[in-house]
């Protein structure tokens, strides 16, 4: 056994092994496959030697060692479990669940009832079995049922504390808490978001924020991470407390925003009942969002989603079966002419959809009059917007970035996992610049947060363009002269773009002065759209001044010298047929002579429509997205689509075969992906990706609108619902995700 | 509420070690540990509120309520306890609908349990203010309350 560079030997158990230096005695026998019991110990969070379950005897020490904090040294001698290290183990913990309603721990009907776990009948009501969620993940379980513990030799004393259940998500039971830690440490350590704390001390101590207010009050991002965490069932998921152990897990993108989180969707019986981040070191970090992490369920799993095809006939709404649908869908088509069709899609659809719908429109159709209501949301911000995109710089370049300068974001609920990102940084010593005239997530942290009135921004901007170009003089505005120093002796700096200044008439004056500070200082741009697919909606040529690939649409009019947009779904010439895909019904009066209503909803005014084609949820199937970034990202179906419902490009590809088209007998995406392909070479070699971010190409432009009055209401007022920042295909999350509701005020 | 905490703050760097001298310095200003005040720390240090009332909470020389206008406090060291100290602490919690460590809602009293004031062959022992009172009964306390306003 010669001990190499980077090796020490040590010995477990009677048994020598070589280790990596540095690492601790847990990390050791772990690596061993050596079982050392642990309650606080977690592989994200620094050792912290709370719970004692990981005592070891390690020759020549005075006493029994944490193997969670003790680093190897050469020529250990370590044992992991005599006789006597069990015996203090075991008082240990029985001291541990002398606080804890733990009953069920040591409960004589414990087999019989984990398969109900909800039952209170077979065990005492005070002891509280009923509080757990029956996921099987009580590590304490584990560790009490190791150690043998069948009986508690201490008076057990019950903290009574309160239940917390006001907080959306998930609920709180400190009765069952045995202060390991993991949830103030994953909160202060990883999410830097220091929310959670211990209060008090001794007997009195609970975990919690500030003067015991609710979490929303305290600033609290519902990340989730502190409840993945917990070892025992204190921080429990509400949605699924019941719904037991997942079947499995399947690795996909999240829908919900630009960011484009990787996540692992639980899955059980066909249904998704939880969503969990993946580790991912590109984009997300093993980190996500409120929306990421506890709203996919709910808004998938939803009593209201449309699951049969329904068409209208008069005041009656009836279900029909898919051949009568389709027959219907392409009977109205058959005859509409080029400049009376358009179809509306939404950019929450994945790269595959949008790029059949496109060909759908444009070789079945013979028309240009497709759009999304991205057009709507940016509005005449739009191709400044886009511009931004151009200069798209990666997530993880964050890493390198000496300068963080935010531009009306909030990090708060949506995209979270961007102010872990950005907090990191700060520990680096970056410096952060935040631009917001509301409180934030990030106010706290920021070195300067600059508050502009709405309609001060381009004057701020202006100034601070002013200073970076060397023309300071008569400026005597302190803050602005200090930013400018720093983003100009920055290294990388990164400008994160957020949604706050869209709803600003002067945004597209905005969005150019960011552009020219990013020139000015060399910075990189963050804009990670709210619609998750935005880049990929334009790539694949979901607009009229766009064709597949992403270029310029030489002839981007139907047959009139007028390109057709959303803009001109209420003042245009009246449409024959209106295809909406992936999107609600754009304004309260009926936009064509029929209506085709593809989504995962119903339609809110039945009226509105005259067909409904049940569609099915980014957990329902396969394909792919482009986020914010510009990086290629895979999509993976978990789940059947309730009822007869299908994805949208299987729809339009029915319609189409139905109509007589030839190309369009796909029978999965990757076949849709080798068509791409000839017109995004990105799209080649798919399985094989790097999923290396690219900022958007520098052909694509986009008309841009006419800058609107927002006072003017009676050409805004329509498409109010498409300002909606937190949406998905044209349905706000507050809508259908109880808990989001208390979080997300949008207006 | 708009206290002047320049003044305090001037005084240290803004690191994160100077949380308990500036907690100190603020209760010593204020009487106690305002929402008011961690906020206004909370922006000097960049510490979130909820850590500093995690530190400030763990030791008992910190208190979150406004003091009364007199203080009592009543012994609860080995003498006194076994002469009712813990009769008298019922009677004051009762009579002015107080519990230890807290203040009386017309503001009049604070009221604190204390180790030992130092005089247990005076036991059981009360200190109002800077007045100490020696073997206390539940009525000679009821008396000597209404002298203090």
């Amino acid at each position: 056994m010669n001990p190499q560079n980077n090796k020490l030997n040590i010995t477990i158990d009677n048994k020598l092994y070589a280790v990596k230096k540095g690492s601790t005695i847990l990390n050791a026998a772990q690596e061993n496959n050596i079982y050392i019991p642990t309650l606080c110990a977690h592989k994200d969070l620094t050792p912290y030697g709370g719970c004692r379950m990981c005592i070891v005897e390690v020759e020549g020490a005075r006493n029994f060692l944490t193997a969670c904090t003790t680093p190897v040294e050469e020529g250990m001698i370590i044992r992991t479990h005599t006789d006597q290290i069990q015996k203090e183990r075991k008082e240990i913990l029985e001291l541990v669940l002398s606080e804890h309603t733990s009953s069920c721990l040591i409960c004589d009907e414990k087999e019989a009832c984990r398969n109900s776990m909800t039952t209170i009948r077979k065990a005492g009501v005070t002891t509280g079995c009923r509080y757990c969620p029956n996921d099987d993940k009580c590590e304490l379980e584990e560790v009490v049922s190791w150690l043998k513990i069948d009986e508690i030799n201490h008076p057990v004393f019950y903290r009574g504390i309160q239940v917390e259940k006001n907080d959306p998500f998930y609920d709180r039971d400190y009765n069952l808490c045995i202060y390991c830690g993991r949830c103030v440490r994953m909160c202060q350590e990883v999410r830097m978001a220091n929310v959670l704390a211990f209060t008090q001390r001794g007997r009195f101590t609970v975990i919690g924020p500030a003067f015991g207010r609710t979490h929303v009050e305290a600033g609290c991002e519902f990340c989730g991470a502190c409840v993945e965490v917990c070892p025992t069932g204190s921080l429990a998921e509400k949605y699924n407390k019941w719904d037991g152990v997942a079947e499995g897990e399947i690795l996909s993108t999240c829908g919900l925003c630009g960011v484009g989180c990787q996540i692992r969707i639980q899955v059980k019986s066909g249904k998704v009942i939880g969503v969990l981040p993946a580790e991912d070191k590109l984009v997300n970090n093993g980190q996500l969002c409120v929306k990421g992490r506890f709203s996919v369920n709910e808004l998938v799993n939803h009593y209201q989603r449309l699951k049969k095809p329904q068409k209208t006939v008069g005041k009656a709404i009836l279900d029909i079966n898919w051949d009568e649908a389709i027959e219907i869908a392409a009977d109205k088509l058959k005859d509409c002419p080029p400049d009376e069709f358009a179809m509306i899609v939404s950019p929450n659809c994945t790269n595959e959809d949008l790029y059949i719908a496109q060909k759908f429109v444009r070789s079945v159709m013979s028309s240009n009059n497709i759009d999304t209501t991205a057009r709507l949301y940016y509005d005449s911000g739009l191709n400044d917007y886009l511009n931004l995109m151009k200069k798209s710089s990666a997530l993880s370049d964050m890493k390198n970035s000496s300068a963080i300068l935010c531009l009306g974001i909030d990090l708060r609920y949506g995209r979270s996992v961007v102010g872990v990102e950005i907090r990191k940084a700060l520990t680096r010593e970056a410096k952060l610049i935040t631009i917001n005239p509301n409180e934030h997530s990030l106010s706290l942290n920021a070195d300067y947060w600059l508050k502009p009135n709405p309609g001060e921004v381009t004057d701020y901007l202006k100034t601070l363009l002013k200073l970076l170009n060397n023309e300071s003089q008569g400026i005597k505005d302190e803050n602005l002269n200090a930013i400018s120093q720093i983003l100009k002796n920055s290294e990388n700096p990164i400008l994160i773009v957020g949604s706050e200044f869209l709803n600003y008439p002067e945004s597209p004056e905005i969005f150019q002065q960011i552009n020219q500070i990013a020139d000015k200082i060399g910075a990189g741009i963050l804009s990670l759209p709210a619609q998750n697919n935005l880049y990929g909606s334009l790539l694949m040529g979901a607009y009229p001044e766009l064709v597949a690939g992403g270029t310029a649409n030489k002839n981007p009019s139907s047959t009139e010298n007028n390109t057709w947009n959303t803009y001109k779904i209420s003042s245009g010439k009246r449409l024959k047929v209106a295809y909406i895909v992936g999107e609600t019904e754009p304004t309260s009066k009926k936009i064509a002579d029929f209506v085709i209503y593809q989504n995962i909803y119903p339609v809110e005014q039945k009226e509105l429509v005259d067909l409904s084609l049940p569609a099915a949820a980014f957990t329902e199937t396969d394909g792919t997205f482009i986020n914010g970034e510009g990086r290629i990202q895979f999509v993976n179906k978990a789940i059947e689509p309730p009822g007869v419902s299908l994805p949208d490009w299987k729809i339009i590809c029915k319609i189409a075969q139905k109509m007589g088209a030839k190309d369009f007998d796909f029978s999965n995406v990757a076949e849709i992906q080798k068509e791409i392909s000839q017109n995004s070479p990105r799209f080649k070699n798919l399985d094989k990706l790097k999923r290396k971010p690219q900022p958007l190409p520098e052909g694509i432009t986009l008309q841009a609108n006419q800058k609107q009055d927002p006072r003017d209401k009676k050409t805004t007022a329509s498409y109010n619902l498409y300002k909606k920042e937190h949406v998905y295909r044209g349905i706000p999350l507050t809508d259908k995700v109880e808990g989001l509701k208390k979080l997300i005020a949008e207006e | 509420m708009n206290h002047d905490y320049s003044g305090i703050f001037s005084n240290y760097a803004g690191l994160e070690g100077d949380l308990i001298p500036i907690l100190q310095q603020v209760q010593l200003k204020f009487g106690y540990i305002s929402t008011q005040s961690t906020k206004e720390i909370s922006k000097f240090l960049k510490i979130s509120e909820n850590q500093i009332y995690g530190v400030a909470s763990f030791y008992s020389q910190f208190r979150f309520t406004k003091p009364g206008r007199h203080s009592i406090k009543i012994c609860m060291g080995t003498a006194c306890h076994v002469k009712g100290g813990q009769i008298l602490s019922e009677a004051i919690e009762r009579e002015l609908d107080v519990i230890a460590g807290e203040s009386t809602k017309d503001g009049r009293f604070d009221f604190h349990r204390v180790a030992c004031l130092g005089c247990c062959a005076l036991a059981p022992v009360v200190q109002i203010n800077d007045d100490i009172y020696s073997q206390m009964t539940v009525i000679k306390l009821q008396e000597i309350l209404g002298k203090y306003e």
